[in-house]
């Protein structure tokens, strides 16, 4: 009897291994790491039209000799065994707003469908007697106000979790994406010049009330020396969670939004001159630890509560996080393009929103709350005041910043065609790798 | 006794089975991401400016790596940028500035020769793309077009010039042609007369291009032929020279202040050079504009003295340096691309992965100041890993 058993366990395994080398058959090698075609195919298009010369043939009469012209450009381009199949598109819009795509014409070096392993980019041209201008509504415009977008860029300070980065790089990437959308950008060069802000006096002349403050140093937050580093200390506690505080009140006295581009706000004080003796217990000099305690600080001084000292942890670690339909929207409106998915680590809490006032419209979630994290929106206290936290872990991608900036402002973007109207192809270039395996 | 040896010889072979299987499986997990790097590395290194901006344009080492063309965009690289990477061929010394030159110089007549403390280097760029220690990379930038040109007749010059796209002869391409004939002047130094045109390759891709005011044998000459046809475009030269001994050679000195020097070669009997160097800009429409330099005219010797002249290049863009020489009745020109693409120099850059276990390629197309190149991006792994988790 055990022999059979012993004999039908064999049998067992034996078919359990035969079933399971039938099954686990793993990719060919091309599949593996195959040629990006996607991405040759739309350098290959960007390239033969640098100087507009793809554009060209593909608005030129189909019998015209430029397409052969093309498609010698193409085959002599391509690597030889690369099958292509390049297809043109005339992009019509009918009267009530449908688009319709007709073909123009297609050429290929292939006789048949170049199959299933294929790959394809897509590429709009205009004609050359078409103009495009594109202009971006100035954030408070359509309601009278002129709001100043403040990027600090204090020369006087160290930033953290901003690695690979410097926050005089991000201010400058930031005023470059954001400067369109405002009345006025102003880089906040020191931390001087951030203690006149806080003190109610412009830099320029801009008005100050209802400004948008970018903080780049990460987690760390400026400090200016003199009246912020005794009054924003807290010395029972030995912290300086207090200049949170402060902060938090003058962004709900004069209708700021304050923003933090990554991990957990006001983590730390920076400020090279004041702690030059003194490092963030990571090697990094001009910066003094100040926890958990800043974040909580900062909260109570923009809900106008009385300053306490709370060291409480807050923040949660949702992990993968993903854009809301709306960031997606706005992530095109704008043509800002960050990845979907996220790693956050830093994600407030909904509790804050009835224990702080706080409120965050649908359009104002950057990700998508997380088992009650929120790990990137615009919060608005309900009397006058919004804080901006993107709770993502390091390193920053200021392209989130400014994207959650817009999707709360929504400013509109005014586009204009003039010329000769409805004069768009879309070209598509299909690849397929022949030979091999 | 029977049913238990084929008991543990089943279990034995079925462990072995499963083993091979994940072994296999995680060779394919390991090249996968082999392959996803590459393609990470492929757009870091196109698709990014590096940091500063226009970092090919001066002597510092960037703060962050990336070939893009900060002035164009796209799938444009920076010629300037390009030129400041260190080549993997063999250095050059040169005793009167006691310095070593990464050497990007190609044969007939063209040279590009940057010094070593200016060139980035395979271990900085790694580590600005945050690849050192783990994965190696090779990239090679190369003209799509290949343009050789060879002569037919030398008095009155004849040229053959063919143009090849990838594997194949590129028929009905336009060709914008420059000559520039060294030739005895009033001065000590040679005057360059410049005759250019355009044509036609024909159904075999080729064009004969016909000089019957120069005679080919005398003094010295290069030419230089641009090719393009529906957006692809390449450059193709040849040089002629009568000088075999002590040439002119350009080093760049510095690429900030865009100063050249033209040293003597040191090489056969000494003797004085008299030079007379010109630069050319590359326009929009693939002309070349001559734009006037200080002091490009004078002598170079191999004995105390004069052991090289310093150029400065008057101007932010690309373009080629021209110097014509004379020694006694022998004459000799050489050039210098001012931004690798201007005379369609490839370049090389990177690791050697022959010792690679498994290589992922990335092939993209790119212009580099409007001529058409190819981008291959080799990347390996450095090290044997198992990597599980996330990345930290």
């Amino acid at each position: 009897m055990r022999t059979v058993e012993i004999l039908m366990v064999v049998v067992v395994l034996f078919v359990a291994f035969v079933a399971t080398s039938y099954f686990a058959v793993l990719p060919s090698s091309r599949l593996l790491s195959g040629l990006n075609l996607r991405e040759l195919a739309l350098s290959t298009m960007e390239t033969l039209d640098v100087d507009r010369d793809l554009s060209r043939t593909v608005f030129s009469n189909p019998s015209d000799p430029s397409w052969t012209s093309l498609q010698m450009a193409l085959t002599s381009s391509l690597p030889l065994n690369i099958a292509y199949n390049l297809t043109v598109y005339d992009i019509l819009t009918s009267s009530d707003g449908v688009v319709t795509y007709r073909l123009v014409r297609s050429i290929s070096n292939s006789q048949g469908d170049l199959g299933v392993n294929s790959d394809a980019s897509s590429y709009v041209v205009s004609s050359s007697d078409i103009e495009y201008t594109v202009t971006p509504e100035k954030i408070g415009e359509s309601s009278g106000e002129n709001i100043t977008l403040y990027i600090l860029n204090c020369n006087d300070a160290n930033g953290w979790w901003i690695a690979g980065y410097t926050a005089q790089s991000l201010a400058s990437d930031l005023s470059s994406l954001l400067f369109p959308y405002f009345q006025t950008t102003i880089l906040v060069n020191t931390t001087y010049q951030l203690g006149l802000l806080l003190n109610g006096t412009t830099l320029q002349g801009e008005t100050l009330q209802d400004a948008v403050i970018i903080n780049t140093f990460g987690e760390a937050v400026p400090i200016p020396a003199g009246y912020y580093t005794t009054q924003g200390y807290d010395s029972s506690r030995g912290s300086y969670a207090e200049y949170a505080h402060i902060l938090g009140q003058r962004i709900n006295q004069y209708n700021w939004t304050w923003v933090s581009i990554v991990g957990y706000p006001f983590y730390y004080v920076t400020n090279t001159a004041t702690f030059s003796d003194t490092q963030n217990s990571w090697g990094i000099y001009g910066m003094e630890h100040v926890g958990a305690a800043g974040l909580n600080a900062f909260l109570r001084g923009l809900d106008s509560q009385s300053y306490s000292y709370n060291s409480q942890w807050i923040t949660g670690s949702p992990g993968i996080v993903q854009f809301t339909w709306n960031a997606s929207y706005y992530s095109n409106y704008y043509g800002i393009y960050p990845a979907q998915y996220q790693t956050s680590t830093r994600a407030l809490p909904t509790s804050i929103l009835s224990t702080y006032d706080l409120n965050v419209s649908p359009d104002s979630y950057i990700f998508q709350v997380v088992n009650n994290w929120i790990p990137g929106a615009t919060f608005t206290h309900q009397d006058g005041g919004a804080f901006t936290a993107i709770g993502l872990t390091r390193t920053p991608d200021i392209r989130i910043t400014a994207l959650g900036l817009l999707q709360h402002y929504h400013p509109s973007i005014y586009k204009s065609e003039l010329g000769a109207s409805g004069t768009s192809r879309l070209i598509v270039l299909q690849l397929a790798q022949q030979g091999g395996i | 006794m029977i049913s238990l040896v084929a008991l543990v010889t089943v279990l034995t072979v079925s462990i072995g089975g499963y083993s091979q299987i994940m072994g296999a499986a995680i060779k394919y997990q390991q090249n996968h991401q082999i392959a996803m790097k590459a393609n990470e590395l492929a757009n870091a290194l196109i698709l990014s400016t590096g940091y500063p901006l226009g970092w090919g344009q001066s002597n510092n080492t960037p703060s962050a790596f990336g070939l893009q063309d900060p002035e164009v965009g796209g799938y444009s690289l920076s010629p300037f940028s390009i030129q400041r990477l260190l080549s993997p061929q063999a250095q050059v010394y040169y005793n009167e500035t006691d310095l070593w030159y990464s050497n990007n110089s190609l044969d007939w007549g063209g040279s590009l020769l940057v010094p070593v403390t200016n060139a980035v280097n395979y271990t900085t760029a790694a580590k600005l793309l945050g690849t050192n220690g783990s994965y190696g990379f090779q990239l090679t930038i190369t003209p799509t077009l290949n343009i050789s040109i060879s002569e037919v007749d030398l008095n009155p010059l004849k040229l053959n010039v063919e143009v090849k796209g990838l594997g194949r002869a590129l028929r009905g391409a336009t060709l914008n042609y420059f000559l520039y004939h060294a030739i005895p002047s009033n001065y000590s130094f040679p005057s360059i007369e410049v005759f250019s045109g355009t044509n036609q390759t024909d159904s075999t891709g080729s064009a004969v291009l016909l000089f019957s005011s120069v005679d080919g044998s005398q003094y010295a000459y290069s030419i230089i032929v641009y090719a393009s046809l529906s957006g692809l475009t390449g450059v193709g030269y040849y040089s002629r020279e009568t000088v075999t001994n002590n040439q002119i050679i350009p080093f760049v000195e510095n690429f900030e202040n865009r100063t050249v020097l033209l040293a003597h070669s040191w090489d056969g009997s000494p003797a004085t050079l008299h030079f007379n160097a010109t630069f050319f800009i590359l326009t929009q429409n693939f002309d070349l504009s001559r734009i006037q330099l200080a002091n490009s005219s004078g002598l170079v010797n191999s004995g105390t003295g004069y052991p090289y002249a310093r150029v400065q290049i008057p101007t932010q863009d690309a373009g080629i340096l021209i110097v014509a020489y004379r020694k006694e009745n022998d004459y000799g020109i050489v050039m210098m691309p001012w931004g690798v693409s201007t005379l369609g120099f490839p370049v090389t850059f990177g690791g050697d992965s022959s010792s690679a276990d498994w290589v992922a390629i990335e092939l993209r197309q790119v212009t580099v100041s409007k001529i058409s190149y190819q981008v291959k991006l080799a990347v390996w792994s450095t090290k044997d890993f198992q990597q599980w988790g996330n990345n930290p």
